[in-house]
């Protein structure tokens, strides 16, 4: 038995180690992670293999917290460039997991737009490259809606009864009612937070639904005639529904940006570079934002972008409102509070 | 008369019920996959593009691939093994029988989240780069068990007497293995491959642990699109492969139909 178990491992040993001396040179191969579609197969990884030969290996996962739990049981090695939201990518960055990034490499970099650099999770822009960015918004449908909706606050209104639509996440409902409150959406007080939770709770006769990855086929089929939601989805729903209103909340939007890091010990760190460079082109940026209907964080791209899309009020926010909308940040130890409330709310 | 009437109705009614409640959600995700419109709950039309789509998405037939190629291999090297095991427990007695019997089934039991964890703790503990490789160990071993039972029952109904009249006649354990036992368990070796095949095709828990670069099956990558939209592409596929099963499922029953008479 023993002699078996010996075996099997070192014939483990040797798979493994031929594992490593195949990556010692770099080949040219390119393992990327992240949600699936994120990265566009027509318009952004067929075209970069045909010019470099690199071969793009297409890794998924479902969340933020699964992507980080693999990242850290792999050692920040195996995946070479991979793309998530900012708080999680803050977190790596805490925890020694990225790469920082050789801007010699990067002469593109120049073409993001500042707007979107220099952000809490990567205050030196050592390690984060901004893929695409988002805000939730409000949408409406203003034949049964009678009275004007401004904001978070309008939620609450009674004659909304069992007609809301909203994303089931915690952070994001509890902090537009801490917004309505006056509150940041990233407060760690208990007190505030329990006023919070009372608020929140007279919100519940409203809600019509919760649902994080498709609210716009409620709103589409018309089970629910306000939504708040991201904006890829308010797009969503407004292809099929044109004659629905979006509201640009008065109380401060939300804001979230999705990024492009290289985990410290990538197989492949220069083809890594290569792709970040390859996205940050103008041509390419376009594409990317148009491809995810979300807004571009790359300046030059847009002389590329269609009308079409830049004509659209729910992929261009006023830059006053941007400049004044709020990150949803990692708050520590207050997160089980958030959660506890959360389950709370769902209970009953 | 009257009662005997009501209750077939009854019958007709609860099994009417037990049919819409296994069917509908099926039936829904084939009528959706002619949906003109990409998020919609409700039928704008009838459109035959997803289809059209799919049979040309790159991604999705590297995926299919993938996820073939790996059940293939995976069901291939537990159906050895579960067979073999499963002979060597029911014809031999062993101190510690059953416990081992008990541990050979473990996988079926133990929580799919729980074996994902400890596959990817014992790989990284060994620094075994995830992939292909770590893929095929992980399907070969939740695979093994579907095999294993069923072999194991099979051989338990089996009449020993007939390896013992083999032996009698001078044949050699291996001879007797390929001549009386494999031919009399083959039909539950085939109907366990059958299983893991469908269980290694559908998994996503394990594999989501265990998964690397360029070994990315179609479960995963259906699973992750909920971040960007599912679009009815996903419905025609689904509509495809149920399409696919039900003929299987047809030449099973016909071959067996054949058989028989």
């Amino acid at each position: 038995m023993k002699k078996l178990l010996a075996l099997i491992l070192s014939v483990m040993l040797v798979v493994s180690a031929c594992g490593a001396c195949a990556s010692a040179e770099e080949e040219k191969v390119l393992n990327v992670f992240t949600w699936a579609l994120y990265f566009d197969y027509d318009t952004l990884l067929a075209p970069f293999t045909e010019e470099t030969g690199i071969k793009v290996n297409y890794d998924y996962f479902d969340s933020n917290e699964e992507m980080l739990m693999k990242l850290e049981a792999v050692d920040a090695g195996t995946y070479d460039v991979v793309l998530a939201s900012d708080y999680i990518l803050d977190i790596a960055r805490k925890e020694g997991l990225l790469l920082e990034l050789d801007k010699e490499k990067l002469p593109n970099w120049q073409n993001l737009n500042p707007a979107f650099l220099g952000q809490f999770y990567d205050p030196d822009d050592a390690y984060c490259m901004p893929y695409v960015a988002g805000t939730p918004l409000i949408i409406y449908d203003p034949e049964y809606v009678d009275f004007p909706i401004t904001g978070y606050e309008s939620l609450w209104d009674e004659r909304l009864e069992d007609s809301v639509v909203m994303m089931d996440d915690a952070r994001n409902v509890i902090g537009i009612t801490l917004k309505t409150m006056g509150e940041s959406f990233n407060t760690t007080d208990p007190e505030i937070l329990a006023k919070a939770e009372e608020k929140l709770m007279q919100l519940k006769k409203n809600i019509r639904a919760l649902d994080y990855n498709a609210p716009y086929a409620t709103m589409i089929s018309g089970e629910a005639i306000v939504g708040y939601m991201f904006n890829q989805q308010v797009l969503y729903t407004l292809q099929e529904r044109p004659e629905l209103e979006i509201v640009y909340p008065e109380e401060g939007l939300g804001f979230g940006i999705d990024c492009c890091v290289i985990p410290k010990n990538a197989p492949h760190p220069d083809n890594a570079h290569t792709f970040l460079n390859f996205l940050m082109r103008p041509e390419n940026g376009a594409a990317i934002a148009e491809a995810q209907l979300m807004l571009s964080c790359n300046q030059a791209a847009e002389p590329y972008l269609s009308e079409e899309f830049t004509q659209n009020p729910v992929l261009n926010v006023p830059s006053e409102l941007l400049e004044s909308a709020e990150f949803i940040q990692d708050v520590g130890d207050a997160q089980t509070l958030y959660m506890d409330i959360w389950t709370r709310f769902k209970q009953y | 008369m009257r009662r005997q009437k009501r209750k077939a109705a009854g019958r007709a009614a609860y099994m009417a019920l037990v049919l819409t409640f296994l069917y509908l959600p099926l039936m829904m995700v084939v009528l959706f996959s002619f949906n003109p419109s990409k998020n919609a709950g409700v039928m704008t039309g009838f459109t035959l593009e997803w289809y059209k789509q799919l049979f040309s998405d790159a991604e999705i037939a590297a995926t299919l691939r993938n996820s073939l190629r790996l059940a293939a291999l995976s069901i291939g090297t537990a159906a050895v093994i579960g067979t073999l095991g499963a002979v060597a427990l029911a014809r031999r007695k062993m101190r510690l029988q059953g416990l081992m019997e008990g541990v050979a089934s473990l996988p079926v039991m133990v929580p799919e989240i729980v074996l994902g964890m400890a596959f990817l703790a014992a790989f990284s503990f060994v620094r075994l780069r995830l992939g292909l490789a770590t893929m095929y160990l992980a399907h070969t071993t939740f695979c093994i068990p579907y095999i294993f039972l069923l072999v194991k029952s099979r051989l338990a109904a089996m009449d020993p007497q007939l390896e013992e009249a083999a032996r009698d006649l001078g044949a050699r354990p291996a001879r007797v293995f390929f001549t009386v036992t494999l031919p009399v368990v083959l039909p539950a070796v085939a109907a366990g491959m059958l299983m893991a095949f469908a269980m290694s095709l559908d998994d996503v828990i394990i594999s989501y642990f265990v998964t690397g670069p360029g070994a990315q099956t179609l479960p995963l990558k259906v699973y992750s699109s909920l971040k960007v939209g599912v679009t009815p592409e996903i419905n025609a596929l689904c509509t495809v492969t149920l399409g696919v099963v039900l003929l299987a499922i047809l030449i099973a029953q016909r071959i067996r139909g054949v058989k028989s008479s």
